[in-house]
C-alpha cells in the first residue's frame, strides 16, 4: 500500500472473470499499475473484467480514462468491464459525469461476476 | 643481460682478472648462458675466440635462472674455488639489481605513456556531447592507444536500446557481444582470452574485455581485439582499465548532459504549449445583450486540458462552451485544441445547429481519436437567445454546472450524456432554462471542487453551491474572484489541476 495515497491494488481470477480490487485514491499518481493490469487482462478473449471499487475514496479523470479504456478494449474482445461496490462519493463522480450510462455498475462483486454467465 | 654488465663494469672485472693472473691463474673468462665467451684475460690476439678449459667454474644466477658463468684455469685450490664463487655471487647480485632497475624504468615509461595517452584521449573526446559520437570516438581512441586492430564499447541502460560503438567495424556477432556483457556483469574483472577459450572459431587472435562503470547502467564493457603484431600483455590490461575508467565517466557525463538538455527542452516546450493554450482562450468576454459574462482559467503547473470558448457569429445565437480533457500534459493540451476546433466547426456544419447537435456531431468526429489515445473530454456547450432570454445547453459529462436563480438556491445541473469520446453515440440532449434578471449560470471545472486542503479534504460541491448562492448578487467577475479566493484559501496553495470558470449572469 502506498502510504501517501493509501492506494492498494489486488487482483484475482474467479472462473474466467478477472477481478481487480482497488483501495484508496485512484488518480493520476496511482493509475499506472491498474492501467498495466487492465491492458494485460483485456488481451484475453472474451475479456471479462470486474473492477471492485469498494475501498476507493476518490477517482480522478485520468483514472476514469483508464477504466473507460479498459471498458472499450474488453468490449472489442467480446467482453466487458463492470464495476461494483462504489462508495457514495465515487458513485456521485460516475453520475455527474454520466459514466453510469457507459458502465454496467453492480452493487456486489458476486453479482457482477455472475452477470457474465448470462 | 650479463653482456651489458660486462660492458659497463669492464674495468672492475679486468682488475679482478689481473689479480687472478697475478695469483698464478693462466686465464679468467666470463661466459653467457649460451656458453658464448663474453670476456677473457689475458686478451687473445685480434679475431681469436677460443676460450679455455677451466679448472674452476662458478655460475651467475638471477633467481633460479642461470645467466652465465665465471671460469679460471691454472688454479685448483679450495681457496680459489671459494673466491671464484664469491665473485660469481657478486655478479649475480649486480644482475639482480640491474633487472629491478630495468623493470622499474619500464614501468615508469609505461605510466608516463599511459598518462600522455589518457591526456590525449581526454582532449579528443571532451568536446563531444552526443552519446553516439562520444562512443565512436572512444572506440577509435582505444584501438589507437592499446595498439589494437579493433575496439568496441557497449553500454546496457535500463529502458533504452543498447548503446554500442565499434572501430573500425563490428567484428563480433550479437551473441558473442552479449556473452561478453554477461561475463563482465558476473565478474567485474578484466578478461583476457586467446583464440580457443571463448568459442571454437572466433575472428580474433586475442580479446581483452574490461568492465566500465557507468551510473544507472546494468553493464558496460570496453573490448579490444588483436594487439598489433603481438599479444596483449599486462601493460595493455592496465591501459585498457585506465581508458575504461575515463570512458565510463565520460559516457556518464554525456548521458547526464543529454538528460538535462531533454529536461530543459521539455520544460520549454511545456511552457510554450501553455502559452499557446492560453492564447486559444478568448482574452475577454464579448458583449452580449442582457448578459454579464466572465471567464478565466488558472492553469496548474503542468499543461492541463481545460478550455472555455465564446463564439459570436452574425447569423447564430451567442454560444459558449467549457471543457476538460482527461489527463494532463501535452496529450491533453493537443486534444483540448482539437476539441475546441471541432466544436467551432460543427457550429457551422448544419444550419442553426442546437447544442445537442453540436455535441453529438463533435462526439462522432472525435470518438475514434479519443479512443485511440484512451482519453475523453467533458464538454458543456450552450446558446443564449437574447430576445427571449432563453438559455439552451447540452452537457456531455461535464461538472460542475450550476444554476442559481435570483434570490434562490444554487443547484447542480447533472449531465445527461457521458463525456465525449466514451460512447460512439451521444446521449446529451438540449436543456432549456428561462433566465430572469439576477439569475446566475456558472460552469466550472473539477479543479475547483476537487481542490484539496492539508487534511486531504476536498472543497466539494456543497461548499461551491453555498458560495455561488452567497455571491450571486455580485457581478460575474466578482463571483469568479470570490470563488477563486475561497478555493485558494481552502487549498494548500499548490494547484493540482486547472481551475476554470465561465459565468453568465442575466442582467436584464
Amino acid at each position: 500500500m502506498d502510504e501517501k495515497t493509501n492506494f492498494s491494488f489486488e487482483t484475482r481470477a474467479v472462473g474466467n472473470v478477472q477481478v481487480m480490487a482497488l483501495a484508496g485514491r485512484f488518480d493520476a499518481y496511482t493509475v499506472e499499475k491498474a492501467r498495466g493490469w487492465l491492458e494485460e487482462a483485456t488481451a484475453d478473449v472474451p475479456a471479462h473484467i470486474v473492477v471492485n471499487l469498494r475501498d476507493v475514496t476518490f477517482v480522478d479523470s485520468t483514472a476514469l480514462a483508464a477504466l473507460v479504456q479498459g471498458m472499450k478494449r474488453s468490449r472489442q474482445r467480446d467482453g466487458d468491464l463492470r464495476l461494483c461496490q462504489l462508495q457514495q462519493k465515487v458513485r456521485l463522480i460516475f453520475e455527474l459525469t454520466r459514466l453510469d450510462r457507459a458502465f454496467e455498475i453492480y452493487t456486489g462483486e458476486d453479482e457482477a461476476i455472475q452477470a457474465f454467465a448470462h | 643481460m650479463l653482456a651489458d654488465i660486462v660492458a659497463i663494469q669492464h674495468d672492475h672485472l679486468e682488475a679482478l682478472a689481473h689479480d687472478w693472473l697475478a695469483a698464478g691463474a693462466t686465464a679468467f673468462c666470463i661466459w653467457d648462458a649460451h656458453n658464448e665467451l663474453l670476456a677473457r684475460w689475458p686478451l687473445l690476439a685480434n679475431g681469436a675466440t677460443n676460450g679455455i678449459t677451466p679448472a674452476l667454474t662458478a655460475s651467475v644466477q638471477v633467481g633460479n635462472l642461470t645467466i652465465g658463468a665465471l671460469g679460471v684455469s691454472g688454479l685448483d685450490s679450495d681457496r680459489a674455488r671459494v673466491r671464484l664463487q664469491a665473485e660469481a655471487n657478486l655478479l649475480s647480485q649486480l644482475a639482480h639489481l640491474e633487472r629491478d632497475l630495468n623493470s622499474m624504468a619500464a614501468e615508469l615509461i609505461d605510466t608516463r605513456d599511459q598518462l600522455l595517452a589518457l591526456y590525449n584521449l581526454t582532449e579528443a573526446t571532451r568536446h563531444y556531447v552526443g552519446i553516439d559520437e562520444t562512443l565512436e570516438r572512444l572506440a577509435y581512441e582505444t584501438a589507437k592507444l592499446v595498439k589494437a586492430e579493433s575496439a568496441f564499447l557497449i553500454v546496457d541502460l535500463p529502458q533504452r536500446p543498447r548503446l554500442k560503438a565499434y572501430y573500425p567495424s563490428k567484428m563480433l556477432d550479437d551473441e558473442t557481444l552479449t556473452s561478453c556483457l554477461g561475463m563482465m556483469q558476473a565478474s567485474k574483472q578484466p578478461f583476457l582470452s586467446t583464440r580457443d577459450t571463448v568459442s571454437d572459431d572466433p575472428p580474433y587472435r586475442s580479446l581483452l574485455l574490461v568492465p566500465m562503470q557507468v551510473r544507472q547502467s546494468k553493464t558496460a564493457v570496453l573490448g579490444v581485439m588483436n594487439k598489433l603484431g603481438d599479444d596483449f600483455m599486462s601493460p595493455d590490461v592496465k591501459m585498457a582499465k585506465a581508458i575504461a575508467d575515463y570512458a565510463g565517466a565520460q559516457i556518464e557525463n554525456v548521458l547526464l548532459f543529454q538528460a538535462s538538455v531533454e529536461q530543459t527542452k521539455l520544460q520549454t516546450e511545456m511552457e510554450l504549449a501553455q502559452q499557446v493554450q492560453l492564447h486559444l482562450l478568448p482574452r475577454k468576454p464579448p458583449h452580449v445583450a442582457g448578459l454579464d459574462l466572465w471567464a478565466a482559467t488558472k492553469p496548474a503547473s503542468q499543461v492541463g486540458g481545460d478550455f472555455y470558448d465564446f463564439i459570436v457569429t452574425s447569423d447564430q445565437p451567442f454560444a459558449f462552451a467549457i471543457g476538460d480533457i482527461s489527463g494532463k500534459g501535452m496529450p491533453a493540451a493537443l486534444l483540448m485544441a482539437m476539441t475546441r476546433t471541432v466544436l467551432r466547426t460543427k457550429l457551422n456544419a448544419v444550419p442553426m445547429p442546437s447544442p445537442e447537435d453540436i455535441i453529438g456531431l463533435s462526439n462522432e468526429e472525435l470518438y475514434d481519436d479519443f479512443t485511440e489515445v484512451s482519453m475523453f473530454a467533458t464538454v458543456c456547450l450552450g446558446q443564449y437567445f437574447s430576445e427571449t432570454q432563453t438559455l439552451v445547453y447540452a452537457n456531455a459529462g461535464h461538472s460542475p454546472v450550476i444554476y442559481c436563480p435570483a434570490q434562490g438556491k444554487a443547484a447542480l445541473l447533472e449531465a445527461d450524456g457521458t463525456a465525449m469520446g466514451i460512447l460512439p453515440v451521444s446521449f446529451s440532449r438540449n436543456q432549456t432554462i428561462q433566465l430572469h434578471p439576477g439569475d446566475v449560470f456558472l460552469l466550472g471545472t473539477d479543479g475547483l471542487n476537487e481542490a484539496t486542503n492539508e487534511q486531504h479534504e476536498m472543497f466539494g460541491y456543497e461548499r461551491l453551491l453555498a458560495l455561488v448562492a452567497m455571491l450571486a448578487d455580485k457581478s460575474a467577475e466578482e463571483i469568479a474572484h470570490g470563488i477563486y479566493t475561497a478555493v485558494r484559501e481552502f487549498g494548500t496553495g499548490e494547484l493540482q489541476d486547472d481551475q476554470t470558470l465561465l459565468i453568465l449572469k442575466c442582467v436584464h
